[in-house]
């Protein structure tokens, strides 16, 4: 029975390749749609995934990362005071100015991490040594930095140019998430970041803690908390406080959002449609089914099998061609594209619903389908 | 029959390239390792603070008594001085001629007293000659008296040369104190840790960097600065360790000198001359031997107090982390 469903299916060519199409396009615009949406969010999460500390610690009343609120320059000693933390470092965040020798400038996000441990440095170093920052002077950038001050011949290890006035060498090339502004970052060591910032009244942006073997860091980012009165969030707490208030506060969510159910709406129209005409056309054949004692529960099982398997092609050229869509025009992280296994599954889940819902149309239709039909013209 | 398919190849396909993707892509990163590892307290309650490593009985910062023009400097830095040395010679040429002058005062005012004394003799001899008149009507009293009013002068006049002679002496001694002044010396016994000072340069008496900086680095003390909102935790008495910066496997023990009765405005140590009050701190001082590693006046160190283990504000935390709170409960209370 499976045998003729899928050669009914497949037999009608220029029907099967509509019905593919409207499924695969279907998934690959909400796939595609959804996974630029997850990109942007990693990027305005690029702050918090760079440096992966498991708590941070800062100014209870902050929204998201990127909005500094310094802190006291004790509050390193004081988190330290707290039961259950590990170590605590500090770390400078902010925007400043850097200048090239031929006077172009670019923004840059500065970085100040711990010098002894260098806690919150980079994953990858593609070129030099960033345990060089300890030399006097020296800074590490990401690949934005190279790109943006003038590509690999005139940023490279061992280049110098000015952040604030003050001449600083670059010691290694990291790889940074972008981040949602699209601000290049540059890493240094907390004091030298405190030298050639601005004055400021306090300029200790967060405090990075560790938890204490046992202990997971939103128990110790509790504790920190109600201790000390500051702000504590672990890594995740803050990426979701993060992106909710990109959520909130820009429109992304909202249009991404349409984009996606637009898509799902005119998946399940196509391919309902499409699947509700096949059936029609194939009237015929069913009922001969039915006249020789298919059981409409028979017919309904070939008419999901049908839609189930072209759903699943159409899913897997779909995401495949999403892929592709981000492997290409995505490369060298100029496009925020970032595919996720819940988001496969969501599509997954979605698309089997179109079918399911298109086929339960056709089911209808067969369901009251009378053998006799099978006699007329 | 289904495998004759393209479709189903191109589906196939579009698996297999986003499986391979994601698997490539999506693995969670692990941060690097912190290439020291930071400093942990040892402790399992522990109030931390920040530490500088000074020399006990503070630092002198040395002073000229009077502002003037530096001749030389005579020590370097890291020279081990005794009470007395001479630190450094101030510009004494003015006082040099001074005393010249006050010297060679001296033989004159000596020559007054004995002018003065030859001319006391000789009035004397003339009274007594004019006593020795036998007859009355040769001398006349008013001769007599005269004479004897001359002699009481003469030795009015003897006594204020000798006098004279006093003073010159004190003048000039007066003079060789000053210029005694300005060869600065060492108020105590220690070792030179700074010196700003140059030959040809002029010393201000409120000058604002120590011109000489003199202190006793064989035996050092920790000055570790808490938070005031910490301040209560502090148990003293407690014992502590501290850390060099950066060197975690550089631990020094210290032991509880005493704490610092007033609260100061926490100093920053960014080295930045305008310094950003905007904090007070407890200020605890401990004493430490000293390790087999090098340490250095003024070097920074991350210290660690152990501490009765009471949270300043609520009850103890419920229900998180309980390996901490049941240590600290098992473990015996310090020294109140």
């Amino acid at each position: 029975m499976s045998f003729v469903a899928l050669k009914m299916l497949f037999g009608d060519r220029a029907k099967y390749l509509m019905l593919l199409a409207g499924l695969t396009f279907s998934t690959m615009l909400i796939v595609q749609q959804g996974s630029i949406f997850w990109g942007l969010m990693t990027w305005s999460m690029s702050g918090i995934s760079n440096v992966n500390a498991p708590v941070w610690v800062t100014d209870p009343n902050i929204n998201q990362v990127e909005e500094i609120k310094p802190l006291a320059d004790t509050a390193v000693t004081r988190v330290r005071s707290v039961p259950g933390v590990e170590w605590a470092v500090p770390l400078y965040k902010g925007v400043q100015r850097a200048r090239l020798r031929d006077g172009n400038f670019e923004q840059i996000a500065l970085v100040g991490i711990d010098p002894s441990t260098l806690i919150g440095r980079p994953y990858t170093v593609l070129d030099g040594r960033i345990e060089e920052l300890r030399a006097p002077e020296t800074v590490a950038v990401d690949e934005l930095t190279v790109e943006r001050l003038g590509g690999p011949n005139k940023i490279h290890v061992g280049s110098t140019f000015e952040i604030n006035d003050h001449r600083v060498r670059i010691v290694a090339i990291v790889q940074a998430q972008k981040s949602f502004q699209n601000i290049p970052f540059v890493y240094t060591t907390y004091e030298r970041a405190l030298r050639i910032t601005p004055q400021e009244r306090r300029k200790l942006s967060y405090v990075l803690v560790g938890p204490q073997p046992g202990i997971s860091a939103e128990a110790l980012a509790g504790r920190i908390q109600k201790e000390t009165g500051l702000g504590a969030y672990s890594g995740d707490q803050f990426g979701w406080k993060t992106m909710q208030w990109v959520l909130k506060n820009t429109g992304i969510g909202v249009n991404f959002g349409t984009t996606v159910f637009l898509g799902f709406i005119v998946g399940m129209a196509i391919a309902g449609q499409t699947f509700y005409l096949f059936t029609v056309e194939n009237l015929q054949q069913f009922g001969a089914l039915k006249a020789i004692g298919a059981s409409t529960g028979m017919l309904a099982r070939m008419i999901l099998l049908q839609s189930f398997t072209v759903g699943l092609i159409g899913y897997g050229i779909g995401i495949g061609l999403a892929t592709l869509f981000g492997l290409t025009a995505g490369r060298g992280g100029v496009l925020p594209f970032k595919e996720t296994w819940p988001l496969l599954l969501g599509v997954f889940v979605a698309l089997m619903m179109i079918c399911s819902l298109s086929s339960v149309i056709s089911i209808r239709k067969l369901a009251k389908l009378e053998p006799a039909v099978v006699f007329r013209g | 029959m289904i495998f004759r398919r393209v479709s189903v190849w191109l589906a196939v396909g579009g698996f297999v390239l986003t499986l391979m993707t994601l698997w490539g892509a999506n693995h969670k990163m692990v941060p690097p390792p912190p290439t020291e590892p930071p400093p942990t307290s040892p402790y399992a309650s522990t109030v931390a603070a920040a530490g500088i490593i000074e020399a006990v009985n503070e630092n002198v910062r040395i002073a000229p008594p009077v502002s003037g023009l530096v001749t030389t400097v005579f020590v370097i830095v890291g020279d081990r001085v005794s009470k007395g040395d001479p630190l450094f010679q101030l510009d004494d040429r003015d006082l040099r001629a001074e005393l010249n002058t006050k010297t060679d005062a001296l033989p004159s005012a000596a020559a007054k007293i004995a002018e003065q004394d030859i001319h006391l003799q000789d009035v004397q001899d003339q009274l007594r000659r004019l006593q020795a008149v036998k007859d009355r009507r040769a001398v006349s009293e008013d001769d007599v008296k005269r004479k004897w009013h001359e002699v009481e002068a003469a030795k009015r006049s003897l006594i204020r040369a000798r006098a004279d002679l006093q003073l010159a002496r004190a003048q000039r001694d007066e003079v060789e104190a000053n210029l005694k002044r300005l060869t600065v010396r060492a108020p105590r016994d220690g070792t030179i840790l700074q010196v700003n000072l140059r030959a040809g340069e002029y010393a201000m008496v409120n000058a604002a960097d120590p011109l000489l900086l003199l202190g006793d680095t064989d035996t050092l003390q920790v000055r570790a600065d808490i938070d005031e909102v910490n301040a209560p935790q502090v148990v003293p008495g407690s014992p502590a360790i501290a850390y060099l910066k950066g060197y975690t496997d550089k631990a020094i023990p210290l032991t509880f000198d005493r704490i610092e009765p007033y609260i100061v405005p926490k100093r920053s140590l960014t080295g930045d001359n305008r310094e950003r009050v905007d904090t007070r701190v407890l200020q605890v001082i401990y004493q430490f031997e000293k390790p087999s590693f090098p340490v250095y006046v003024g070097q920074q160190v991350d210290v660690y107090i152990e501490s009765a283990g009471e949270p300043v504000m609520g009850g103890p935390p419920s229900g998180i982390g309980s390996p901490i709170s049941g240590t600290s409960t098992q473990e015996p209370q310090g020294t109140p």
